[in-house]
């Protein structure tokens, strides 16, 4: 690798497209934003948007989610093999299948739209987004009970949904009458066309600018630098080979360890995570396939090295993934696995950064707490159906040197990006009405940075319909602390029948027919950094006066001794002298 | 000779207080006195003294002939940035304390995981629950309790709370509770400062409004004695009329009706620009204009089309959010200050970082070692090395030479010269990026604006700016380096209403024409009150109707302005600014109304360009030296004109520069410059090749 640019680019023309590129790719998702109909799209942003090269390589990625991370190249790479020499200017092609077309699960549908220009293909501009409904065994894309893909939904392969500028309604109709909410459907598809048309316009108006056979040079050239910044950032670790693992207990019908094992090899420039040893693919839908887990590793990865790295193929050329087949990392089909964009790529993740963090201790990242909360859907009283996220039931965050764990944040695979509603929203937008909404108390994993207390959220819906149950935070600790910091606390849910007061069942994976119900949640925390007695002891008291640390674990967890009246600190000295530290005592 | 009465308008920045005072007849001058941070009195007062010295008379006799003194002032911002706000206490709807801390878990750079959120405004321990829950149709489920509003009370003054904020549940809905508890809360603390979510900002969603009103109550504390004590002094020196301020939404108001809102002053100040973007809009001859304001570190851009300036009802403030209606003006970090760098992996980069005004660029040879786009506008001859500024600064070439060999032209390969025309060239880019997000984002054409350049750095900028966007003309106002005080002197007063509605549009009892009448006559009753208070009737008081709407499911709104109440004229309305903005429409899509929106608009005589007399003379340059024009012709050995002596209706054809006390003007190869009749610049761009 030569660490200057060749002499035959222009560096600044090169410092100009990288922008340039970045900027179609937001403008794309503020379209997004700005169009979509479901609040998927326009409150969570669970999307992301994306430009390739003609070899179907990922050059720019500004807007998107992290666990997107790179994998739209399998389905890029899935319309070239499909379609080869047939792919004309004003087509566009959609896809969602893991196994056939690239996908990373069925929910997430991509669309891709080539770039032409003087009628050479140039490469593609795509968004991958997560659809409200799409048929199969239960409403809201997740079916706890599927044991087969083919229980979780429509199977799209690489279809043409515009042939040369004619949307084909015969194949339109049908995906809107497999979807339980064709009205969202429809108007998040007429998003998705309008964001990539604008994005496809604006990337060829700049190619069109240098010209075919330099723009091709230059896309190269962008993918040259992501792989130049990602060699000098893996140059920094240290040469070794550490092993990790997280472990889920459940295959979503037993309470059954399941591993997700890695051995990460850090040889210079270039860097190998190896799955192998990591659990056979399960019954239930938290499998993940290739695409996928290579998202959650390079997602791991960037977040843990310089997310400033852009999130292009290029940078992750250095990067070597070992995932067996027939494994929970590489599953062969049929199995399901429309989960995997959580549970699956959080295992990925904690192994990763569990490795990692022994390789860099300095920039060890704790975990974040695995949710608890499911979905509610039903008939709302003026006729639709409704698909309802519990979000205010989020984990709380992992901490890091430097700042305490974010109180409650969406799940660690999107690094918390997609945004917590208003309850006030909600209660207008879905028959609930929420009684609490808090932070809680002794759960954050002790440090000398904190991690995310989650909250206490409890609830009513209001009307009869299904949830659907997720509860892998609920049984133990899934927020790891790192040098030791502690884990944070678990998180539980239970459910009353809310004209009875019965209480109801709540497995930790399924999908319930259920009356009017009351949910009461503990989310899961996050874990800490550091030993607690390093804790600023201001910062205990501040915790202590805020009602997040109690004045008895301050004293015992973090060797801080708080005034009766919980407004001053007594002494510090002698119980952090004292050795060891104990877990929260409740 | 000035002839009064005067308009004066004083803008409040880091460094200079900049006064601009226009006579009866639209005769302008301009001075600048150092800002006084520790007591911004002060430097209005300086500057005041200068303009009643320029006119040989006492501050007395200059303020009694003061017919409008309007004020802008970056206190509020600064008191959120410098976290120097008062102590406030929370109350919130039991169950309900985080919200504040929690923020919706929303990050600016998700991917930047390690950076902590901004420091809560309001520790847990001090936000605490008022007993109480109304639903979100306003009907009351638990009624309010006032035993926990006074066990509240007993903590802020044991605690000794400086302001309380008050945000409860579903109050855009219904209020009741939110003003029970004010009074409540008032009748244990009489002399604290109060402010109720329902007052400032009753719009649905509790997280934003309870940091606006969070953010409204931490920065009463400074604001509020500033504004009382500087209207004092004004008044005790003979100011006959009420001290005007200026809000976030460009609009003027008299300080007994900002009191309660000081927060609604974050962008006080930039907003101004609004009162200049209408001058400038009648000296060039148009009402399509975008204005890029480029200083030592940022650059502001501000749409304005038909006369009408893009407002927005969300600002961010150091990762604070707060509900106010404001001037729509997007900023990015590209100024004069602005550092180049070239990454370990040889990319070259302008900006994030910036040198401010110390250590400065490195030509200023105040210990700044890396090279900033000054130095490469240095290098490139744009501006010339020497004194600057009545010599406060003494730019060298030689640093900026050095810096730029060092930093970005050995590491990349370059020559010095296409080193620094690289970072002016990225610079612009991210410039042309802030003017698209302003403008194409929201459905405008940029090739259909005229581009104001404003700013000190802003003129250096302009005719490439405005060439990579396709625009045909590029106008300069002389006071480019007082834009905002200038646009003191021709605002409007404003005040804006909202009241939250969120029904369906064509459901015929939610939304009748009658009904929306009805609560829009009762926004205006207070409207209209406040304008006769502030001394506008009749013709000079007017009422403008806007609505929020969106699809159904959507979470954005669009805001269309229509004084209709017909569902039928509302739904074209909003889908002709739908189509503009995302180019389509749902023909039968349902349409919710989510809030009304009422401006109250007191309408001051506007300033008239006055039309100094002209000269069609050729003009004549003062001096030639080599300029850097462009990628193609290079280095040109360019004539230099003085600004201060050229007038209305003279021309010339670039390449060429213009000095101006503040600013420097670069014109382009065949760029066109028409002196306006108001004697500013106005400049052809040169399309088509490279020019």
């Amino acid at each position: 690798m030569s660490t200057t640019l060749s002499t035959e680019y222009d560096p600044v023309l090169i410092a100009i497209l990288q922008r340039q590129l970045d900027h179609i790719s937001l403008q794309m998702g503020m379209i997004m934003i700005r169009t979509a109909r479901s609040p998927i799209f326009s409150q969570s942003h669970d999307f992301s948007c994306f430009l390739s090269n003609a070899r179907g390589e990922t050059v720019a990625q500004a807007d998107g989610l992290p666990i997107h991370s790179g994998s739209g190249g399998f389905a890029v790479r899935a319309v070239l093999r499909d379609f080869a020499d047939r792919i004309e200017p004003e087509d566009v092609f959609i896809l969602s299948d893991p196994y056939a077309a690239g996908g990373n699960h069925l929910p997430d549908w991509t669309l891709i739209r080539p770039v032409f220009v003087d009628g050479e293909l140039m490469g593609f501009c795509s968004n991958r987004a997560h659809q409200s409904d799409i048929g199969g065994g239960a409403a809201g894309t997740y079916n706890a009970k599927a044991t087969e893909i083919f229980h979780e939904g429509i199977r799209l392969p690489v279809l043409k949904l515009i042939e040369k500028g004619q949307l084909r309604d015969d194949l339109w109709r049908m995906l809107l009458l497999n979807s339980r909410c064709p009205d969202l459907l429809e108007g998040d598809l007429g998003a998705m066309i309008g964001s990539t048309r604008i994005g496809a316009e604006r990337l060829a108006d700049i190619i069109a600018q240098h010209g075919v056979k330099k723009g091709n040079a230059y896309l190269e050239a962008v993918l040259d630098y992501g792989e130049r910044r990602m060699r000098q950032a893996i140059l920094e670790l240290p040469n070794g080979t550490w092993e990790a693992s997280d472990i889920s207990d459940t295959d979503c019908f037993e309470l059954v360890d399941i591993e997700t094992r890695v051995k990460l090899i850090v040889d210079e420039d270039m860097i190998t995570f190896d799955f192998t040893g990591t659990s056979p693919q399960i019954k239930g839908f938290k499998n993940s396939g290739i695409a996928n887990t290579h998202s959650a590793v390079y997602c791991a990865l960037s977040a843990f090295l310089d997310p400033a790295i852009p999130h292009n193929e290029g940078a992750y050329r250095c990067v070597k993934i070992i995932a067996p087949e027939g494994t929970v990392v590489n599953a062969l089909p049929p199995a399901p696995m429309t989960m995997n964009t959580v549970y699956p790529a959080i295992d990925i993740m904690n192994a990763c950064w569990g490795a990692l963090a022994q390789a860099d201790p300095d920039r060890a990242c704790a975990g974040w707490g695995k949710s608890v909360f499911g979905i509610s859907s039903g008939k709302k009283a003026s006729g639709g159906v409704f698909v309802l996220y519990h979000w205010h039931g989020s984990s709380g965050g992992g901490a890091v040197k430097g700042r305490d764990g974010f109180p409650t944040s969406s799940h660690q695979m999107t690094l918390g990006g997609m945004f917590i509603p208003n309850v006030e929203t909600y209660e207008q937008s879905y028959p609930i009405r929420v009684h609490r909404y808090e932070m809680r108390c002794d759960t954050g994993g002790a440090g000398q940075y904190r991690g995310g207390t989650g909250v206490d959220y409890v609830v009513d819906v209001l009307v009869g319909g299904e949830h659907l149950l997720r509860g892998e935070g609920a049984r133990k600790q899934t927020g790891a602390g790192v040098n030791g910091g502690q884990w944070g606390a678990k998180g539980s849910i239970k459910a009353f029948d809310l004209a009875t007061g019965e209480e109801l069942a709540c497995p930790p994976y399924g999908v319930e027919e259920v009356e009017p119900f009351h949910l009461v949640i503990e989310a899961s925390a996050g874990g800490g950094w550091g030993h607690p007695h390093e804790r600023d002891s201001e910062a205990v008291l501040r915790d202590v006066r805020d009602g997040v640390v109690s004045r008895h674990a301050a004293l015992q967890t973090y060797g801080v001794e708080v005034s009766e009246d919980g407004k001053s600190v007594r002494s510090t000295e002698a119980r952090r002298q004292a050795s060891g530290i104990q877990p929260y005592v409740h | 000779m000035l002839v009064a009465p005067y308009r004066v308008g004083v803008d409040i920045g880091g460094t200079f207080t900049d006064l601009v005072m226009v006579d009866a007849r639209g005769a302008v001058r301009a001075f600048k006195a150092p800002s006084v941070p520790s007591d911004p009195t002060e430097g209005v007062l300086s500057a005041v003294r200068l303009a009643a010295d320029s006119l040989g008379i006492d501050v007395q006799s200059f303020l009694s002939d003061t017919e409008l003194f309007v004020h802008g002032s970056t206190i509020a911002t600064n008191t959120l940035l410098e976290k120097k706000g008062a102590k406030v206490g929370l109350l919130v709807t039991e169950g309900f304390r985080d919200s504040l801390e929690i923020r919706r878990s929303i990050r600016e750079n998700v991917w930047d995981h390690r950076r902590p959120f901004p420091e809560v405004l309001v520790p847990r321990y001090l936000r605490l629950p008022v007993t109480e829950r109304i639903e979100h149709d306003g009907t009351v489920r638990i009624p309010f309790n006032p035993d926990s509003v006074a066990a509240a009370a007993r903590v802020f003054a044991e605690e000794g709370v400086e302001a309380v904020a008050i945000c409860l549940l579903h109050s855009y809905a219904n209020p009741a509770h939110e003003s029970a508890a004010k009074a409540e809360l008032k009748r244990h603390l009489p002399d604290i400062w109060v402010t109720a979510s329902s007052d400032i900002a009753p719009t649905i969603g509790e997280y934003e409004r309870t940091s606006t009103t969070v953010a409204n109550a931490y920065v009463s504390r400074r604001v509020v004695p500033y504004l009382e004590r500087l209207a004092w002094r004004l008044a005790t020196l003979g100011l006959p009329r009420k001290l005007l301020m200026i809000q976030s939404n460009g609009g003027a108001i008299s300080i007994d009706e900002i009191g309660h809102a000081p927060a609604s002053l974050v962008l006080s100040g930039p907003a101004a620009g609004v009162g200049s973007l209408k001058f400038f809009g009648q000296d060039t001859g148009s009402d399509h204009l975008i204005s890029i304001e480029v200083g030592g570190t940022s650059c502001d851009v501000t749409l304005m089309q038909h006369g009408m300036v893009s407002m927005t009802d969300q600002i961010v403030v150091d990762g604070y959010h707060l509900n106010i209606p404001a001037v729509d003006i997007h900023t990015v970090g590209a100024g004069g200050g602005t550092i180049a760098s070239v990454d370990r992996a040889g990319l070259l980069a302008a900006g994030p970082e910036g040198a401010g005004s110390t250590p400065g660029p490195a030509c200023y040879g105040r210990g700044g070692e890396r090279p900033t786009v000054t130095d490469a506008q240095l290098v490139l001859g744009r501006l010339k090395p020497g004194p600057y500024a009545g010599g406060v600064i003494t730019l060298s070439l030689e640093r900026a030479v050095e810096a730029i060999e060092a930093h970005v032209a050995k590491p990349l390969g370059l020559s010095v010269t296409d080193a620094a025309a690289g970072i002016i060239q990225l610079v612009e880019q991210n410039i042309l990026h802030a003017v698209e997000r302003a403008s194409l984002e929201k459905g405008y054409n940029p090739r259909m604006f005229t581009l104001v350049a404003a700013g000190g750095a802003g003129p250096l900028h302009g005719p490439s700016t405005a060439r990579l966007l396709g625009s045909a003309s590029l106008y300069v106002p002389r006071l480019a380096g007082v834009f905002c005080a200038f646009g003191m002197c021709n605002s409007d007063l404003r005040h804006d209403y909202v009241r939250s509605w969120l029904k369906d549009l064509d459901n015929q009892a939610d939304s009748r024409p009658d009904r929306l009448e009805g609560a829009f006559e009762e926004m205006q009753v207070e409207a209209i009150e406040v304008l006769a208070r502030e001394g506008f009737t009749g013709s000079k008081a007017l009422l403008k109707r806007a609505y929020d709407l969106r699809y159904f499911g959507q979470q954005w709104t669009v805001a269309v302005e229509s004084s209709s109440t017909n569902p039928a004229s509302i739904r074209a309305a909003f889908e002709q600014a739908y189509q503009r903005l995302f180019g389509y429409v749902q023909p039968s899509g349902a349409i919710e109304v989510v809030n009304l929106r009422l401006a109250a608009i007191g309408r001051l005589d506007a300033l008239e360009v006055s039309k100094i007399p002209g000269d069609v003379r050729e003009p004549v340059a003062q001096s030639r030296r080599p300029v850097w024009i462009n990628k193609e012709v290079g280095f040109v050995d360019t004539p230099v004109y003085d600004g201060t002596v050229l007038t209305p209706r003279q021309q010339l054809i670039g390449p060429a520069i213009i000095e101006e006390a503040t600013t420097t003007l670069v014109i382009g190869v065949r760029d066109k410059l028409t002196m306006t009749d108001a004697g500013n610049y106005h400049i052809d761009i040169a399309q088509g090749e490279a020019a």
